[in-house]
């Protein structure tokens, strides 16, 4: 009975010892691509175990400040320590200095829990500045741009034109479909911070042209534009709008009222000899 | 001689005991351990009569094509659902497939948390819908509304998160012998005015007989679909004139800014209009109906104690299947434009029910099996699997191409009237609570129209400015993890330059948060300018 249960211990006892070594050298190695992988899969807790803020190499060390900055909980300890990492790693000219100088200036603006935009902005605008052509620095005027429609104080007098100080950015942006992004966001701030239709209804239009919108944006983008423009008293435009939206979405629930304003548009139309 | 003849009866029952278990094992038996590797869970609270078996069938069906796959069913009663899918998605135990709506008490936050996103696959048309009229268009678009509802509550206005089951819409189911019995003929109400004469006939019919007959059963649930419809109507041009954005729709965190911004309230004429016909018909349900909940209406009309009920084409089937009177599906007569009390502030016939489609499923981001979940709810979704699941529940189904039985053609709402997305009752969490709360001063015989206004006006201030709050930190749960997903995306896009949904998926991402981002530092703005409430 002695031998019987001892033996199968005996048997797997290298691979007992082993095994754990196997394992650990395993992590030692890491593939980088599964570290990204598991962050597109919202799984930082696994980079972190994998991965170390002073891994030789760069990409494993933006891996591991980006998991430091998803892991839960988020702390400002823990934005510190990928901030840390960050800023060593922005010290280049490469794309992978500018994702660092990027995400160093997200944390600022969304990821303490007292956002220091005026930070961000600085740090977005230093990127931009620095690799213009980098996606990043892109992605941060768009991002530098919302800042400065809705929040920033450089702006902030009551008859201040928030639109204008976002279309100046609009203009340093190469990308087309991160400028797409920026004008529809120029677009719907001029709604909300009531500008005149003039100011804002360009920027839904080039929006809505340069196309490929997410989501439910893009249907109630088509459904603006053709109503902004029968206010505005454009009826071709919102006769075109309206068509537009009865051929993508004949059956969606808004159909009877835009059918309805669509036929209204067509009499005026018709009214001014332009059937 | 005997001995042979008992051998060959021997040999011979042997030999019907061995076919018989070889008929056995190939036709009937199942193994005792499970030959199906992944087992995935769909839960829901749809434990009225109808919605299981529609949902058995697909699973049926879905097994039989998918052997390696087992798809087991949860049903969970409404009245524990809330509590009972946080402490499963906390605890990391949560369906594969949940089903929520942006109504339930307390849970706005559990999107953004515990759902994961199924924006690449709506684009993508349904893989089960090869071989019929839908096989190239995107998923999102087999649907009959689009799945507008659906995007309008996502946490994140760039994404896609849920898929539909069923149309849902409401209705006033009608007992016709009792109908017949008190006014002496067949023919419903056709507007307003006439459903106002009914309801003296049968108080005048209750009096003379002493029998306990209201012109419509009452609960809380019931009440509150009513309301919700009433004052849809009732608000229409308010709403068309609050419509800034111009997109014939307002959002709930649009609705609940306005109010802060003092463009509309309960106070306004057209709000109280609506309240006052909601009154009006309150007087015609059971004293104290309030305090129950539509099971309780339901068996009130099925005893025949109330010639209507007002309730949604979910309670369809177990209304019909369990009645013993014949009955009619109308739908509700609405006012006019001589209506005395709606007649000034009315815009148009309103949706009732608005042809939205409902019972959405999300995909937890904690499942261990996101594809088989995924491709489930591609079969239930498909021309195929829902055809099943509206032929075995006797639900509309939510999808184009899908046969309508004849039975309840009447629960479509066609597209001839307004639907314009504003809620009046559940704009959030804390203002429906507030409302809730505060709904017998309206419906109660001692209470009135400016009771309800004066005590809801009270509470509005704080609970819209907590409801903007919670929209606020809601998005704020969704956004912050894509800056994650976004850098790790690219990382893998560029190491990967042939992969292109690697970009796309990005590009997608960076579109999304930076929609959702806006939102947020709007809504903060607005929240920052009302102030505190006084």
């Amino acid at each position: 009975m002695r031998g019987l249960s001892v033996y199968p211990a005996r048997k797997f006892l290298p691979l007992l010892i082993l095994g754990p070594l196997l394992a650990a050298g395993a992590a030692a190695s890491a593939d980088p691509d599964r570290a990204w992988t598991a962050l597109a899969d919202n799984r930082p807790q696994d980079v972190l175990r994998q991965l170390r803020p002073d891994a030789p190499s760069r990409a494993d060390r933006l891996a591991w400040a980006a998991a430091r900055i998803g892991a839960q909980p988020a702390t400002d300890g823990n934005m510190r320590e990928a901030e840390a990492v960050l800023v060593e790693l922005e010290q280049g000219t490469d794309e992978l200095a500018a994702e660092a100088a990027y995400l160093r200036a997200r944390i600022y603006q969304l990821h303490l829990n007292e956002p220091d935009f005026a930070k961000a902005a600085q740090l977005y605008a230093g990127l931009a500045q620095r690799q213009p052509g980098s996606h990043w620095a892109q992605l941060g005027l768009v991002k530098l741009g919302l800042l400065k429609l809705y929040l920033l104080p450089d702006v902030s007098g009551p008859g201040a034109d928030r639109l204008a100080a976002a279309e100046v950015l609009l203009a340093r942006i190469q990308e087309p479909l991160l400028r797409r992004d920026l004008n529809l966001q120029i677009g719907q701030a001029g709604i909300a911070l009531n500008q005149p239709q003039a100011r804002f209804l360009p920027h839904l239009i080039a929006a809505e042209q340069a196309g490929g919108v997410t989501g439910n944006a893009q249907e109630d983008l088509i459904v603006q534009i053709g109503v902004l423009s029968e206010r505005g008293g454009d009826w071709a435009r919102a006769r075109e709008y309206f068509e537009k939206y009865l051929a993508a979405y004949p059956l969606n629930v808004r159909a009877y009222a835009i059918r309805r304003k669509l036929a209204e548009v067509n009499h005026r139309l018709a009214q001014e000899g332009r059937p | 001689m005997r001995k042979p003849r008992a051998r060959s009866l021997g040999f011979g029952l042997l030999a019907a005991g061995y076919v018989f278990a070889v008929f056995w094992v190939f036709t009937r038996s199942e193994p005792v351990v499970a030959s199906r590797p992944v087992t995935i869970r769909i839960a829901h609270w749809q434990i009225e009569k109808g919605p299981p078996d529609g949902v058995d069938a697909v699973i049926r069906r879905y097994e039989e094509l998918n052997p390696r796959v087992k798809v087991e069913q949860v049903l969970v009663p409404g009245r524990v659902y809330n509590q009972w899918m946080r402490t499963n998605l906390v605890g990391g135990t949560g369906a594969d497939l949940i089903e929520y709506g942006v109504w339930l008490d307390g849970l706005t936050d559990i999107p953004a948390r515990y759902f994961e996103p199924i924006t690449d696959e709506m684009l993508r048309p349904n893989p089960y819908n090869r071989g019929t009229a839908l096989e190239k268009v995107p998923w999102v678009q087999t649907f009959t509304d689009g799945l507008l509802n659906q995007r309008v509550n996502a946490p994140d206005p760039g994404q896609f998160y849920a898929a539909t089951v069923t149309e849902v819409s409401e209705r006033l189911f009608c007992n016709r012998d009792l109908l017949r019995k008190i006014t002496g003929s067949d023919r419903p109400p056709r507007n307003f005015a006439e459903l106002r004469a009914l309801f003296q006939k049968v108080a005048d019919y209750a009096a003379r007989t002493g029998e306990p007959i209201y012109t419509l059963a009452g609960a809380r649930d019931n009440a509150a679909w009513l309301m919700q419809y009433l004052m849809g109507g009732a608000m229409m041009q308010s709403s068309q004139r609050n419509d800034r954005h111009g997109t014939l729709s307002l959002y709930t965190w649009d609705e609940i800014g306005l109010y802060l911004e003092g463009r509309w309230s309960y106070r306004s004429p057209e709000a109280k209009a609506g309240l006052t016909m909601m009154r009006e018909i309150s007087m015609s349900m059971k004293p104290g109906f309030l305090q129950s909940l539509r099971d309780a209406a339901t068996q009130e009309f099925l005893r025949g104690d109330a010639v209507f009920i007002f309730a949604g084409t979910w309670d369809g089937t177990s209304i019909r299947s369990l009645s013993t009177f014949p009955i009619d599906v109308l739908r509700f007569p609405q006012p006019t434009r001589d209506d005395p009390v709606m007649g000034p502030y009315f815009f148009g016939a309103f949706a009732d029910g608005g042809g939205g489609t409902a019972m959405e499923f999300y995909l937890n981001k904690q499942s261990p099996h996101k594809a088989e979940a995924i491709d489930f709810l591609h079969f239930l979704t498909s021309v195929e699997g829902n055809q099943l699941f509206t032929d075995h529940s006797g639900w509309l189904p939510s999808v184009r191409e899908v046969k309508v039985p004849a039975d309840i053609e009447a629960y479509k709402t066609p597209l001839d009237c307004y639907s314009f997305g504003a809620e009046y009752m559940l704009m959030g969490s804390t203002v429906s609570e507030a409302i809730y709360r505060n709904l017998y001063l309206l419906t109660d015989t001692h209470g009135s129209v400016d009771q309800f206004v004066d005590a809801i006006e009270r509470e509005m201030p704080a609970a819209a400015r907590a409801d903007l709050g919670k929209e606020v930190s809601n998005r704020a749960i969704t956004v912050r993890p894509q800056d994650v997903r976004i850098v790790a995306n690219a990382a893998l896009g560029w190491r990967a330059p042939q992969d292109a949904s690697l970009q796309v998926a990005r590009e997608r991402l960076e579109s999304s948060q930076t929609q959702s981002e806006a939102l947020m530092l709007q809504l903060g703005r607005q929240l920052a300018i009302a102030g505190p409430a006084r």
